[in-house]
């Protein structure tokens, strides 16, 4: 796999595709900028929880929706977020909700602000999950990210998937609409 | 009745279902009745400001959010305030043990503790005090059905003067 810029690693717009082909009714939260602008790329739905903001909250926003609801709920982070607050991976192991799966989408780099570095390189992502009691798989390919997420919806408990994408720049956006985003989704789900 | 029961019969009247927080001596007995009641989940946090998030998931999945967490807390979660909750207008209702003030001895407590209610007003989440321990469940009641209906967050500044500030002078 690899990017139109070359670099390696799988191509996000695929493996987030693959989210919604296996599960296609689950609830997803995307971190601000290329996760969000992404994910409304691949396909824009009710059940998609954008982000504009609050970076390094996307994972315990999708927390808080694991823990009211029974269904499958996905989180599409990215490495800059996850690496605001790697506390939160301790809080969703403490819950530990079964119906919870938190991708890191990891580009190596804080890419809506110009693509500089993140430091995600000197971290495994999938091993401090573990360490602090998720479980927790790496991919760096759509295959792999396809089996890994599949096991990752399997668990009985949270899970974590760390997943090397190449950066992307992509057009597409969500509406900048941020009180309809949250209106919407929560219209569609259960007991709104 | 103490006041501490009083807010938690005040959280479940008013339909709130789940309470995230950080421990803190000052309200220990409430955190104590809650995590011992039936009528809503609980949320341990790491940090306070997973707190914001886990509670607009709370509300994105039709149900209402609760912060505690103490003033120094209240600190870690400026960002997500103001770039979730008041721009995405997502409701959820903070009591927040406030330090910093009356009987505050020390000095790291201070600028942010005394300073709140500015932070607050500057990024729009609108906040009232409670001092005494006869309003506290009416005032708690009150910030959770303005906020839910207005759609915006609401803190609840629980003074020194109602929980008893911390002794170590």
């Amino acid at each position: 796999m690899s990017s139109e810029s070359g670099a390696t690693g799988a191509d996000q717009a695929a493996c987030t595709a693959a989210v919604l082909d296996a599960t296609p009714d689950a609830a997803l939260v995307s971190n601000l900028g290329v996760a969000s602008y992404v994910l409304a790329g691949v396909e824009d739905r009710a059940r998609n929880c954008y982000l504009w903001g609050s970076m390094g909250v996307t994972t315990p926003v999708g927390l808080g929706i694991a823990l009211e609801t029974d269904e499958q709920v996905t989180v599409l982070d990215g490495d800059g977020s996850t690496l605001l607050s790697l506390g939160a991976l301790a809080t969703v192991a403490r819950h530990d909700p079964a119906n919870l799966v938190v991708v890191v989408f990891d580009n190596g780099e804080f890419a809506t602000t110009g693509g500089q570095p993140s430091g995600s390189e000197l971290v495994d992502f999938a091993a401090v999950a573990e360490a602090v009691g998720l479980r927790a798989y790496g991919a760096a390919s759509e295959e792999g990210f396809r089996e890994a997420y599949d096991a990752a919806v399997a668990h009985d408990g949270a899970a974590l998937v760390a997943c090397e994408v190449a950066p992307v720049d992509p057009e597409s956006r969500p509406t900048l609409d941020f009180p309809h985003i949250a209106r919407r989704f929560r219209e569609a789900m259960d007991g709104a | 009745m103490t006041w501490e029961g009083d807010v938690v019969d005040a959280l479940a009247a008013n339909g709130v279902t789940t309470v995230a927080y950080l421990p803190d001596t000052a309200v220990s007995s409430l955190l104590d009745r809650v995590e011992s009641d039936d009528r809503f989940d609980t949320a341990r946090l790491s940090r306070e400001e997973e707190g914001v998030g886990v509670l607009a998931g709370t509300w994105l999945a039709g149900g209402r959010g609760a912060l505690v967490c103490q003033s120094s807390g209240l600190a870690t979660t400026i960002n997500a305030f103001s770039s979730l909750s008041v721009p995405a207008r997502i409701p959820l209702v903070a009591l927040v043990t406030r330090r910093g003030d009356l009987d505050e001895f020390n000095a790291a407590q201070v600028p942010f503790g005394y300073g709140l209610e500015d932070v607050l007003d500057a990024i729009r989440v609108r906040n009232a005090a409670v001092e005494d321990p006869a309003e506290a469940g009416r005032r708690v009641g009150m910030a959770v059905r303005t906020a839910f209906s207005t759609r915006e967050p609401y803190a609840v500044l629980l003074e020194s003067t109602l929980t008893g500030a911390k002794d170590e002078f």
